[in-house]
């Protein structure tokens, strides 16, 4: 038994003697064994005994020499691989310090008992307890009180926009004044200073609003939590007092007699259609699919469904804030992350129509996103100096790209806010495009689809069971959306996304999901039943279930 | 596996660890998630019954890659004489250390190593014996790679193991696995488990983990350990004044060096346990239902025989069983876990990272406390079930079984269950006592067979109950023999030219389950399928063959010689030669059987698919070939099986036709791109009533008519295998080709021949029989269950006169049939409309005009009138006056 040759893993291959009598003959079987032996010991005897005709007599004996050679020579190598790393660390090779050190950061990261305490989390504790509440008798008033809330911020709102209107009413006047005057006593010169100190007066009365705002709604959020907190505490105390029922019962409900003036929001002929489809060739995963015709922000604004549905969309999105059936909704944005244009400013200024009460204004979430994307960037162009030989897919003109301005972001990333006061989303992924989606060639591999693929993967992830697509990848018809490129994109979508589902199933086991694909609200109704038409012939919806008496 | 007794059943959880994002492996397929790996490693621990051994018996996963498994639990630990701080005595450290052993042993014979050993993990029951638990957790993690982290305890690990490192997943710069550690490592953390039983004290309790584990390294510079750790600890009197063989035990465990440590086998031979190791009988491996030896040869019987059957009857349940009904009482380990406060989620809206780059990698997500590592066992609570089975009586726990009465025990529930069986079967396999019952008559049946073959059928018609399928599904097979001999002996690891499309099929085989597509799966799936391959070398692999591995693998997945074993019976009862390496013939002919028992069954739809010419070859090759195996997932496999298993080669057909008829509105209203389109992904098939449809249907079939020309040659023993210990020779279990071919059989027909006919024929024989008309005259034997018959002979009313069957319509077809086809109003098709809905068996060759108006069940005498004539059963009216 000698070692022939020794493998980089430490794969060694032993020769096997096993002699034995037949007869008169003296026989010897010489085979050779890979080490560490992979398979199981009675199939190698089964597979020796067969290709090398071993007598039956000798079946016994060949197993038992053969299993013994295999446990020896295992034990042996475990104990060459043992001695060979305590001497390395004895001759100094490994540095002890190092090495005890990266086992108890080991213990200290994986394991509870070994890991550090953990420090309470407000924002945690505040979750649980808000949770609590409202799936309490509670809720109504928790309710009652974010729509009171609600309604003093559009009042405030309200009279901004008055004011605004005012200023701009007598900006306006001024101006036509001075354009007037234009050429007789004023040259552009003075227009160009009235010009700008209208700019001016807009933009500090603006900014004061947006600070007026911002004071209200951090004194409405701060009062908001201390008195959960509160009542949490007091139904904690007491299981049955009537104070409690006093407490609230006495926030006075005016939700139901104070929207009767307001305008209602102007119903847009809203299509929608409902498929039930089955994914999956053998075993099959029931989902549910909605294409529908409606502006991404309606999602987000309150008051869409009429008083009476409002109110129902405020509960159900409240009570399934912190559980384990989120709704997210996917806004296209561009390479910046701030909410000073387009859609991420219509976004932005929607988000603040009332006080997010559970998270933090939507500015600071962006903040905090730019940080933390630059930190991504640092990390990943570290990472990629260490491995210089990992080259990513067309990664070197987008990091050329990147180096101009490392925070803004690239098609196909996204980042992610929470929120707690919009309709009926509380994720919002905010997926980065180009103008390049506008044109009508993209590919399955288009970052934007591939986008679409990780932020899936997030719902898997993080249990958003409802996700609502803009099924052409743009928020708002453009000319050269004709209606091929139209019904070419919504293929290219709906196949993308079908691939992803299924993925999908494999990742969390075939969890029931909702997924809701937007069309533009100017989009032809004729154009949204092609579109309709389309998807069931993509997914496999399941078959009617038709009820009929038995034959 | 061990009956329950005085265990408890445990539960706990852990992480498997995450895979990185977007990498795919070297097939170009995505990886495998890590619990998957975790789960299919894991069954193979469930094999291993032993006293010293805590026995495992599930896993499941949960969200998020959260594994939950399930293994027999005892409260006390070692642990907790730990914490009264006293020493043991000398004979409980020798006690100790001897059962460790044995348990260590015996892993070790198994290829296993524990790693993890340490006071909690080593329990006791209520006689104060050992056992280990978690002894599996080393393996199933794949020696810790799969999960984040480490195994064992810190201050139980053998100073190799620290050497070797720690492998962190999440450390990128670690990027090699770890080392293996061998079945040594194990003898130090039994000596430092012993030596604080000594010391009455914990081993450097008190010191940071990096410190401790720093001085276990630098015990290899010191002569004495067991002095050196006594110093330490300030116990050096107490470990002095140890006997010397105690003393002696120590020292061979804690030696530095591994190559000159004792393995676990060596030290148990060792003389210090010279005064104890006759206390303990070798353990004796229990034998398997399928093996050389004789079962019964250890059988003992106590002296009083009431002490076989305890009060408890619960506890006399093998643990599996126990833990299965538990989970049927409603039983939720999550729920358990959770309300322990071991789970502990956050909501998921407050871990969402901030910022996922294109590449899927995500930032701004800070590490869930949640995901951290609690081993705590918790132990499930059997209130619930033993309410739930407490009206269940004793005798549903010991049916006996020779006496002639209904399966179902007699007692006081009995009255439910007899109305549970009617209920669909769905339920049934949720309602826990019937459950009971069902698990306790099999479990003893199945230790009876062969014997008991007989008694398997009839119960298997009922139903099988799941926790035994594989292993009635062997009995309804009829494996016998050691089996386990036979599978070692097919040598499965020499390449074969096959292997390449084997190994394509497999990651694409039933890949939602969990078993079957864990690299474990995979490895059997391989080894199987090859077994098969070799050892059957006038017939090749197809695709599809893999599909019909599958459920016999996922139900004998500890057993792949069972599994292989069953699907060599399978396939020459249903398939006989459908894996030639030509084929055609026998799948064309197969085909048009197919054909013609839908045109048997359902005209109107087989006149429709005809038109449009939507012909089974086009949808049924891949039914058939993997016996439907292709085209539903297993759970529905299991209930179509469960039936197909009772039924003859030709109940496939039957099979076929019902799942036609469920999807019969679709297909009829819609011509053959649409039908392409809706059988390329077969919609949602409501598999119980395909199973009673299918047996109705079968029952309509005559058996001849699903003759088929290369089916398997009758069996010589057949004969007198359906007379002895065999199936049950009724009219539907047994095979047409079994029969005993006489003149009267069905001849063998040219394919383009068959395929030319619309209905199937019937032989003449099976007329004699079905119309009760006997050659001997007299003895009508009336059988129930049988298709209603009526001949129509369809010749001229002369030839009918001049000598028919007696019982059988004249119906000339110039007469009855237009120029078109159409049957024309006449008596004569009177009479035929009010038989219709019988079989119809048409004494000539104009079947097919009758398929063509619509008319179900008709089929066409083998061989016409002429064949009858040489039986001499033909009657001439006698001339009406």
């Amino acid at each position: 038994m000698k070692k022939n040759k020794a493998k980089a893993s430490g794969a060694v291959e032993r020769d096997l003697v096993f002699g034995f009598k037949a007869g008169q003959h003296q026989c010897e079987l010489k085979v050779p064994l890979q080490f560490p032996v992979k398979d199981n010991v009675s199939d190698l005897h089964g597979r020796l005994m067969l290709l090398h005709k071993i007598p039956c007599f000798v079946e016994d004996e060949l197993r038992s020499s053969l299993s013994s050679f295999v446990e020896t020579n295992s034990i042996r190598d475990y104990d060459r691989e043992a001695e060979l790393a305590l001497s390395r660390l004895s001759s100094g090779d490994t540095d002890i310090n190092g090495l005890t050190n990266a086992w108890a950061k080991a213990y200290a990261e994986t394991s509870l008992e070994h890991a550090r305490p953990e420090e309470a989390s407000w924002d945690e504790d505040f979750a649980e307890v808000y949770h609590e509440l409202i799936h309490s008798p509670a809720s109504e008033t928790l309710l009652n009180l974010e729509h009171n809330y609600c309604l003093s911020i559009a009042e405030l709102i309200g009279e901004r926009d008055m004011e605004l209107k005012q200023l701009q009413e007598r900006q306006a006047s001024e101006m036509t004044s001075v354009m007037q005057e234009l050429g007789n006593t004023l040259s552009d010169q003075d227009v160009n200073t009235v010009a700008s100190q209208h700019f001016e007066a807009r933009q500090v009365l603006e900014n004061r609003w947006a600070s007026e705002l911002k004071h209200m709604s951090e004194i409405q959020k701060k009062e908001y939590q201390e008195w959960v907190i509160k009542l949490h505490r007091d139904l904690q105390r007491a299981s049955n007092s009537s104070k409690i029922n006093e407490e609230i019962m006495m926030q006075p409900s005016q939700m139901e007699d104070s929207e009767a003036g307001a305008p209602l929001y102007e119903e847009q002929p809203l299509l929608e259609e409902s498929f039930t489809i089955h994914l999956g060739a053998q075993l099959k995963t029931m989902h549910n699919l909605r294409l529908l015709r409606a502006d991404v922000l309606d999602f987000c604004k309150h008051g869409r469904h009429g008083r009476g549905g409002a109110k129902l969309r405020r509960l159900q999105t409240a009570l399934s804030l912190y559980s384990s059936s989120l709704c997210g909704l996917v806004l296209l944005v561009d390479n910046r992350v701030n909410s000073y244009s387009g859609i991420k400013r219509d976004f932005a200024t929607v988000a603040v129509e009332c006080t997010d009460f559970h998270f933090p204004r939507v500015e600071e979430q962006l903040e905090v996103v730019q940080q933390v994307a630059l930190y991504a960037r640092a990390q990943r162009s570290s990472k990629q100096r260490e491995n210089p030989e990992v080259k990513r897919n067309g990664a070197e003109d987008k990091n050329k790209h990147l180096e101009r301005n490392p925070s803004n972001i690239v098609p196909g990333e996204f980042y992610i806010s929470r929120h707690s006061n919009l309709s009926e989303v509380h994720v919002v992924f905010h997926l980065c495009v180009d103008d390049h989606v506008r044109l009508g060639n993209i590919t399955a591999r288009d970052p934007a689809i591939m986008g679409l693929r990780n932020l899936l993967k997030v719902c898997c992830t993080h249990d958003i069971t409802t996700i609502t697509i803009p099924l052409l990848l743009a928020h708002s018809m453009s000319e050269e959306m004709t209606i091929p490129w139209c019904l070419k994109r919504a293929e290219l979508v709906f196949k993308c996304v079908k691939g992803f589902m299924m993925e999908m199933v494999s990742w969390d086991g075939g969890i029931s999901r909702t997924v809701q694909f937007l069309v533009p609200k100017t989009i032809s109704d004729e154009m949204f039943y092609q579109l309709s038409n389309m998807l069931p012939q993509i997914f496999r919806v399941s078959s009617p279930l038709t009820l009929t008496s038995k034959h | 596996m061990r009956p329950l007794r005085d265990a408890q059943l445990g539960a706990f959880t852990f992480f498997a660890s995450a895979l990185p994002h977007d990498v795919c492996g070297s097939n170009g397929l995505p990886l495998t998630p890590n619990s998957i790996k975790i789960l299919g490693r894991f069954q193979i621990l469930k094999t291993f019954t032993h006293p010293r051994l805590c026995q495992y018996v599930d896993i499941s996963r949960g969200k998020h890659e959260r594994l939950v498994v399930v293994a027999e639990h005892y409260e006390s630990s070692l642990s907790d004489f730990q914490r009264q701080g006293k020493t043991a005595s000398p004979e409980m450290v020798l006690k100790v250390a001897y059962e460790v052993l044995e348990g260590l042993e015996f892993m070790n014979k198994h290829g296993m190593v524990h790693r993890a050993l340490a006071p909690n993990n080593v329990l006791m029951d209520h006689k104060g014996n050992l056992k280990l638990a978690k002894f599996g957790l080393y393996y199933m993690t794949d020696r810790g790679g799969d999960v984040d982290f480490p195994i064992g305890y810190p201050s139980y690990l053998a100073p190799e193991v620290i050497a070797q490192g720690s492998f962190h997943a999440s450390d990128p710069s670690n990027e090699e696995a770890p080392l293996p550690s061998g079945p040594k490592s194990d003898i130090w953390s039994l000596g430092v488990l012993l030596f604080e039983m000594c010391a009455g004290r914990r081993l450097l309790h008190n010191i940071e983990i990096s410190e401790r584990l720093k001085f276990i390294l630098t015990l290899g510079c010191m002569d004495d350990i067991v002095t050196v750790l006594a110093e330490e600890h300030g116990c050096l009197d107490t470990i002095k004044d140890l006997p010397v063989n105690v003393l002696e035990l120590l020292r061979k465990c804690l030696i530095f060096l591994p190559s000159k440590r004792p393995t676990p086998a060596e030290l148990l031979g060792d003389e210090v346990f010279n005064e104890i190791s006759c206390l303990y009988m070798p353990f004796q491996k229990p034998l398997s239902l399928f093996s050389s030896s004789l079962r019964c040869a250890h059988l003992e019987l106590p002296e009083d025989i009431s002490d076989l059957c305890k009060e408890d009857y619960l506890s006399e349940r093998a643990i599996d069983e126990v833990y299965y009904l538990w989970c049927l009482a409603g039983g939720d380990l999550e729920k358990e876990l959770t309300n322990q406060g071991i789970i502990q989620s956050k909501p998921p809206l407050c871990t969402l990272p901030k910022f996922l780059l294109e590449d899927g990698e995500s930032f701004g997500q800070g590490r869930d406390r949640s995901f951290l590592l609690d081993d705590t066992t918790v132990t499930l609570s059997l209130c619930q079930l033993r309410n739930r089975l407490k009206d269940v009586g004793g005798e549903a726990y010991y049916p006996l079984l020779e006496e002639e009465q209904s399966s179902l025990p007699q007692s006081a529930s009995s009255q439910d269950l007899s109305t549970t069986v009617t209920l669909p079967l769905i339920i049934r396999e949720r309602d826990t006592e019937y459950q009971l019952t069902r698990i306790v008559l099999f479990h003893r049946l199945l230790q009876a067979y062969p014997y008991k073959r007989d008694l398997v059928w009839k119960d298997a018609r009922v139903d099988i109950p799941p926790l035994v399928r594989g292993m009635a599904w062997a009995a309804l097979l009829g494996i016998e023999g050691d089996i386990q001999a036979k599978y070692e002996g097919i040598d499965k690891d020499t390449p074969i030219p096959t292997d390449r499309q084997i190994e394509v099929d497999i990651p694409r085989c039933h890949q939602y389950d969990e078993l079957l597509s864990s690299p474990q799966g995979h490895v059997k799936f391989r080894r199987v399928l090859k077994a098969w391959v070799v050892s059957h070398p006038d017939l090749v692999y197809w695709q599809g063959l893999d599909s019909l591995c599958a459920p016999f693998l996922y139900l004998n997945f500890n057993n792949e010689a069972l599994a292989y074993a069953c699907m060599s019976a399978f396939i020459p009862k249903y398939l006989y030669n459908f894996f030639l390496k030509d084929n055609s013939h026998v799948i064309q002919e197969y085909l048009t059987v197919f054909s013609q028992m839908i045109a048997f069954h359902d005209p109107e739809l087989s006149n429709h698919l005809n038109q449009i010419g939507f012909i089974p070859d086009l949808y049924a090759i891949p039914w058939f070939l993997t016996m439907f195996t292709h085209v539903f997932p297993l759970h529905k496999i299991f209930h179509l099986w469960d039936t197909l298993l009772l039924g003859n080669s030709s109940f496939p057909f039957c099979i076929g036709v019902a799942i036609l008829q469920q999807l019969r509105d679709r297909l009829l209203a819609n011509g053959f791109n649409e039908c392409i389109l809706l059988f390329s992904d077969l919609p949602e098939i409501d598999i119980e009533r395909c199973v009673h449809e299918s047996i109705k249907l079968f029952s309509w079939t005559p058996k001849s008519a699903t003759y088929r020309q290369h089916a398997q040659p009758p069996k010589t023993t057949a004969v007198t295998d359906g007379n002895g210990f065999g199936r049950p020779g009724t009219y539907y279990f047994s095979d047409y080709q079994d029969m005993p071919r006489t003149d009267l059989s069905r001849e063998p027909l040219a394919l383009s021949e068959l395929k030319a006919e619309l209905s199937p024929r019937i032989s003449a024989e099976d007329l004699i029989d079905l119309c009760e008309l006997s050659l001997a005259g007299g003895g009508k034997r009336t059988r129930a269950g049988r298709p209603k018959i009526v001949a129509v002979d369809v010749r001229s009313a002369e030839d009918f006169n001049r000598g028919h069957l007696s019982g059988s319509v004249n119906l000339p077809y110039s007469s009855a049939f237009g120029p078109d086809g159409e049957l024309v109003q006449c008596p004569g098709t009177g009479v035929l409309h009010s038989f219709r809905g019988r079989v119809i068996v048409v004494i000539s060759h104009f079947a097919s005009h009758l398929v063509k108006v619509n008319f179900p069940r008709v089929c066409m005498l083998d061989g016409g009138i002429i064949k009858m004539r040489s039986t001499g059963l033909l009657t001439v009216p006698s001339p009406q006056i």
